[in-house]
Order: C-alpha cells, then structure tokens, then sequence
C-alpha cells in the first residue's frame, strides 16, 4: 500500500510538473474561450455591405427588390453573359442571376467576389422567396393577409410528463449539449490518458527499469500505482480546463458586454436566430430556440450540473481504469511504440463506437441501442452522459450500469495484472494476442 | 570443510523453472552463507539471470522453495543490481535515488541519512540535480549501485557488477563490495571476470545449461582441481634436484635466476607434497615451495568444454 502511494506521487509529480502538462492546461481553455469569443465577435463586427446585381432572365419580374440596410439590389436588364464580363471591374459584391425557369424550379445562383457570410446568403435567398411569393400572390389572385393565415406555422413545444408528480417540464435541447461536451471530453479523456499509461509501462519496460521496480515492489501494485497517479493527473487537467474555461468565459462576457450595448449583441443573436430558423434541420431548429440570452441562462440552470459533473467522474475514472488496464496490458508485451499499432485499434474500436453513437443519440435518444451501449461498460462511458440529460434514464438503469463498469474494471484490471506480470519481463519479440492470453494462466 | 560451522542465509531447495518446452534450470540446490561473497558463475544462456530472478523474486520458480534467513522471502528484502541496468532518463539524480530508496520502505529521512554519505563518497554530490540522461554511461552505473545498497539490505545480488566501469572505477567498486562485506553484508554476484571472482569471492557455484556442475567454497575447489604441479625454489645443484624428485615427477620448466634455481615439477600422479618436501631438503636448500593451483578461468574453461565434450560424446 505504502509503495503504491510512492509510485502513485511519483506518476503524478512528474507530470504534473512537466512543461507540456502545464501548457496544455492553459492552452486547452484559453483556445476553448477564444474559438466562443472570437465567434460572438465575428458575428458582431460583420458590417460589410453587399452590392448585388440581380440578373433576371425573366425580367422585368424582379425589378423591385426592396433593398435593406446591409444588402443593396440592383436589377438589370442586361444578358448574364454581358454582366459576368463587366462584373469583376464593377463595384458589385455579387452577381445574383435567377434562373429562366423560375416558375418551375425557383432557383438561381449567386457569383461573388468575397464570399458573404453564411447568414448574408440565407438573407438574399429570403428575400428572393418572399418576393417571388408576392408574384404569386397576385397572380392567383389571393390578398396576402390571406396568404399569411394560411402560411400560420405549427409550433410544438415538448413537455417530460412526470406521472409521478404529476408535472410536466419542458423539454430543453441545451442539457443535451452539456450532455454531449460532458461525454466527447470523457472520451477525449479516457484516450489521451490510457495510451499515457501504455507509454509510461513501455517506458519503464525499454529503460529497464522494470527489473529494479518489481524486485522491490509487487507488479500489481506497480501497475495499479502507475495508473492512478495517471488518473489524478486527468482529473487535475479537468478541474484546471473546467475553473479556467468558467473564469475566461465571464471574463469574455464582461469585455463583450462593456464593448457593446447588450442591445446589439441580442439583436445580432435573435437575428442569427431568424435566419437559422429558416434552415431546415431538427438540430439546428432547436438550438436555435436557446440563441436569445434569457433562453440559453434559463436553459443553463436547468442543466443539473452536480449530478453531470459528478457522472463525469465516476464514468471517467470507471472507463479510465477499464482502458488503462488493457493499455497496460499492451504496453508491458511490447519493446517499442510502434508495435503497439495492432493491439490499439481492436481496443479503442468500442471507445470509437461509443462515441459515434453518441451522436447518433443526441438526436434520438429513445433508440434501443441507447440501452445496450449504455449497459456495456467499453461504451457507457461515452453513451450514459448523453441519455442523461434526456431525463429518460431509470435510476436502475443507472445504478445497473455503473455496477457492471465496476466488476468490469475490477476483472480487467486483474487480468490485465496477469499479462503484464510476464509481459514486461519478455523482450525481443512481439506477442501475439494468443500468447498474451496464455501468460494469464502463468 | 570449514571449522566454525556458517549460518546459511539463502537457501534453495529443488528449484527447476521452464519457459514452454525450455528448461532454464532444474532441480536447483544450493545454500549462500552469511555473511561472505558467493560467486554465481556460468557461460552465457546457461540460466544464471533466471535463478537471481528466482532468488530476488521477480519470478516464482515452477518447483521447488527459496529461504531467506530460515523464512519465506519477502519482497525488497533484497538489494539487487540487474545485469541490464536502467533508471528514469528524465528524472533527476537525487530524486531518483530517494525515490527508489523509499520504495525499499524506507522513511523519507531514512532514505536521505543513508543516501547523503554514499553520494559523497562515491563523488556524486554535484550531480544531484542533473536529469539522469545528462550522465556517462559510467556515472549511471555508479547511481545505480549506490541506490542499490544504500537501503543497507542484508543481502545484495549483483549481476555483472563490473561490466561498464573503467579500471579505476572497477576497482573503486571492489573496494566497496569488499567493505559492505566487512560490514556483515551477504553478497552474490554473477560475473564472467574470473579475476574478481579469486579476489572476492569465497564461495562458488558454476552452472550450466540450467544445472549446477559445481559449488564450493573457492579453496575447496581450487585444489580439488589441483593438478598437482608445484613450484620450488631452491640453491644448489640442478642435477641433485632431479635426483630428489625421483622418476614420479615430470620437469615442467626450470630456470637460473641470481644464483636461485625455479623449478616447476608436475606429478604424474596423487603425491603428498610433505614427502616431495623432505626428499628435497635432504639435498638442497629450499628457498620456497608452493602447490600452483588451477586458476578459476581455467577450471571453468575446463569444466564447460568438459559438458559439452559429454554432450557431443
């Protein structure tokens, strides 16, 4: 016990104090908070006015269009041709040519000299339809207060009914969010960190030093000591990304808001809000509800961050310990890194599954498989953290899972103690899988 | 053999270890006393790493026990120096001494108190912060064994302790082991400098191809190898001297040196050296006389190419 806790001190100090530690703990939020800010930023300072020459093929069907304060129209009845000769000598931004067959396939397209933003090109294309809409209201004759009766959107809000208390709670996309985050940083995790404990036993193994270790020390606890020290030195990262990505972010916040009026950066976000609505897509529809600032604190507070936080680590450490083991394994039964190829891939393939299912859940988070991936402890990791957020999860769903990481771990730690044992005393050739399975009868 | 009888510190009881169809040692037997150098000896591959394996228990043995002091082995209790030696390249010096120091469960202030003179005097003070991959190949080798004995365990095994060490250093070394021998240390080593092994060790045990072919103590096994040649200096005539040995002895080389003659005389067979010695007083003046005994590189020569003709046979 007494040696594990030295070697344990030992694995962590000599991280920890490690250049490239302490540089990756600040770098990490720094470029975390910087991506956010620099974003909102972009968003607010994009003023740049757009000239567009509108070629019409069925003109003069488009010869008004009403300009705005950022997008100014200009129609022409000139050829398409004759305007694309002229166009890179005119002072126009971009060339918008609407397609002969209109009534059939309202399309058109857009030539530009400097790509506009994203939202610029919703903006246009809105403004075309809403156009090429008013056409089509005189010519079937339909006045538009009509029009926009019968245009009224359907909108649903959905509700997590609770039978028990008879309650009802809206459901938020935003939980889900934090759910995902919460579950890519434990997959980033649970990789970087395992494969340091492979590298740390290769080292010891090619420096020798294996054989000093372990005529003092019992392999098992050499092994156990290794991996937990590298364990607290992921959770020292998690608390520094997390306190540090917080502190920056209000920072970040503070600066935005005392630059400019908190007016301007609403408008500019229920304005990206309006143009995202426009985009199809159930993801970005939802996402979009929470752009406004009262939407996303609200959304915010119903995030149970104690309960995330506190699976966070309970899902780290359990996959951690289930991966580091069989890294472990791995790197006491080879010579170098690079024969370490064939065993990684076999063994980070469900840490990959688990993480492209997340995805898949994040968008339909009742499907089966949810379940199973969330059951099997080489993917509940990755998958429980975004079922979580959904409220669907059981509470012996829960407890069933943790409880099956935990023997998991417990037996693959004990197994993988069995490899290493023999592995790290064998050079000169690499394994195979079927050897490696034979040394745990040893 | 020897009068006082000698507390055996280890003892091994019919240790045999294989690894898949190769057998690396069989039905091992042997006792190191307290207290004295024991010589490990073998030509390469012949299973020698295997037993100080067994011995320091990083591996367990398939049949058979290993005793330390009468009990069951405790894991550290031993200081051991491997062949292949390594360290954390990125570590410093000092704490790595500390640390692997502890590790042998010593306190913090233990493992200093301890380290602090072997540091100086092994001249190793001002390496105390470098990273140890700033080191010569021969300084590790010195870090290496100062943090092997320095937690003063009650028996050291040195695998090729010399190897890697320059003259000076080598001797430096002997020195040490010799002095951690007065201090009641027991110690075993393996080596293939033979030299070494006359100057240190009182005890020997040869193995080969997984089995011991010997073990003695050194004079014990000197002269049992004796191939009973002697070597005598005397003042008078050469043909008298002739006369005295009689027709048993063969004349190896003999030379004049300042009026004192140097005879080598071989016997042809089991002679007592008191009878050569009285025959030889008789008639001439006996400077010196002395039975040369087989050097322990020869009898290892001897006795490996002596398996290998069995083998071959």
């Amino acid at each position: 016990m007494r040696n594990t806790w030295l070697i344990i001190k030992r694995e962590y100090l000599s991280r920890v104090t490690k250049s490239s530690f302490i540089i990756m703990s600040l770098l990490g939020p720094i470029i975390m908070a910087g991506v956010g800010i620099v974003s909102v930023y972009l968003s607010i300072e994009e003023t740049e006015n757009q000239r567009i020459l509108v070629i019409d093929e069925n003109y003069p069907l488009f010869n008004t269009i009403e300009s705005s304060d950022l997008i100014e129209y200009d129609v022409k009845p000139i050829t398409f041709d004759d305007a694309l000769k002229s166009f890179e000598s005119s002072d126009y931004t971009a060339l918008l040519h609407i397609d002969k067959n209109y009534y059939k396939v309202h399309s058109g397209a857009l030539y530009f000299k400097k790509q506009p933003s994203f939202r610029i090109q919703r903006k246009i294309e809105r403004t075309i339809q809403l156009r090429g809409e008013e056409f089509k209201l005189s010519e079937f004759n339909i006045s538009e207060t009509d029009y926009r009766r019968i245009k009224e959107p359907f909108e649903m809000q959905a509700f997590q009914y609770d039978s028990a208390t008879n309650t009802s709670e809206e459901a938020d996309m935003l939980p889900a969010v934090v759910g995902i985050v919460f579950s890519i940083l434990i997959y980033m995790f649970i990789f970087m960190y395992s494969v340091q404990v492979m590298r740390g036993v290769i080292e010891e193994k090619t420096n020798r030093i294996v054989e000093v270790l372990i005529s003092t020390v019992k392999p098992f606890h050499l092994m156990l000591g290794k991996i937990l020290g590298i364990a607290a030195v992921g959770f020292t990262q998690f608390f520094i990304w997390i306190t540090l990505s917080f502190t920056l972010l209000g920072v970040g916040q503070y600066i935005m808001l005392s630059k400019y009026d908190s007016g301007q950066i609403i408008e500019n976000a229920t304005m990206t809000n309006q143009v995202q609505k426009d985009i199809q897509g159930e993801l970005a529809d939802k996402t979009a509800n929470y752009s406004s600032e009262d939407n996303i604190i609200a959304s915010i507070g119903k995030v149970n961050f104690p309960l995330m936080i506190g699976l966070f680590l309970f899902y780290f450490f359990g996959g951690y310990l289930l991966y580091s083991a069989m890294m472990a394994a791995v790197g006491s039964a080879v010579d170098n890194d690079t024969d370490t190829q064939q065993f990684i891939l076999p063994i980070t393939f469900p840490l990959i599954i688990g993480y492209i299912a997340s995805f898949i859940l994040f968008s339909n988070p009742n499907s089966p498989i949810g379940f199973w991936l969330s059951m099997i402890p080489f993917t509940s990791p990755i998958v429980m953290l975004v079922r979580v957020p959904f409220n669907n999860v059981e509470v012996w769903e829960l407890v069933l899972s943790m409880s099956i990481l935990v023997v998991s771990f417990l037996g693959m730690v004990w197994l993988s103690a069995k490899i290493y044992r023999t592995g790290i005393l064998m050079y000169g050739k690499k394994p195979t899988i079927r050897e490696m399975i034979r040394w745990i009868k040893y | 053999m020897n009068e006082s009888p000698i507390e055996d510190i280890i003892s091994v009881e019919g240790v045999s270890k294989s690894f898949g169809s190769f057998k690396a040692l069989e039905n091992i037997t042997l006792k190191i006393p307290k207290g004295k150098i024991f010589g490990l000896l073998g030509p390469n591959g012949a299973g020698k790493t295997t037993l100080i394996r067994i011995l320091t228990g990083i591996t367990g043995p398939d049949k058979g026990s290993v005793m330390i002091g009468g009990n069951e082995r405790k894991i550290g209790q031993i200081g051991y120096l491997p062949e292949e030696r390594g360290l954390y390249r990125k570590m410093k010096v000092w704490d790595q001494a500390l640390y692997l120091t502890q590790l042998k469960g010593l306190s913090e202030t233990e493992a200093i108190a301890n380290l602090k003179p072997w540091f100086e005097r092994m001249d190793m003070v001002s390496w105390r912060k470098k990273p140890v991959e700033s080191l010569s190949k021969g300084m590790q080798q010195r870090l290496q064994f100062v943090i092997t004995v320095a937690s003063n365990p009650e028996i050291l095994i040195l695998d090729e302790p010399f190897s890697g060490f320059d003259p000076i250093n080598a001797e430096q070394l002997k020195q040490e082991i010799l002095r951690l021998k007065s201090e009641g240390t027991t110690i075993a080593l393996s080596t293939h400098n033979m030299s070494s092994v006359e100057e240190l060790c009182s005890h020997v045990c040869l193995i080969n191809k997984g089995e011991i072919i010997l073990n003695d103590s050194l004079e014990s096994i000197k002269s049992s190898f004796s191939k009973s040649i002697f070597e005598v200096s005397f003042i008078g005539s050469q043909v008298a001297f002739a006369n005295s040995i009689g027709f048993q002895f063969e004349i190896v080389d003999m030379k004049e040196e300042n009026g004192k003659t140097k005879a080598l005389i071989k016997s042809h067979g089991k002679v007592d050296p008191n009878d050569l010695l009285s025959a030889l007083i008789r008639n001439l003046t006996v400077k010196s006389f002395s039975e040369v005994l087989p050097s322990m590189n020869d009898i290892f020569i001897d006795l490996v190419n002596g398996e290998k003709e069995k083998v071959t046979a």
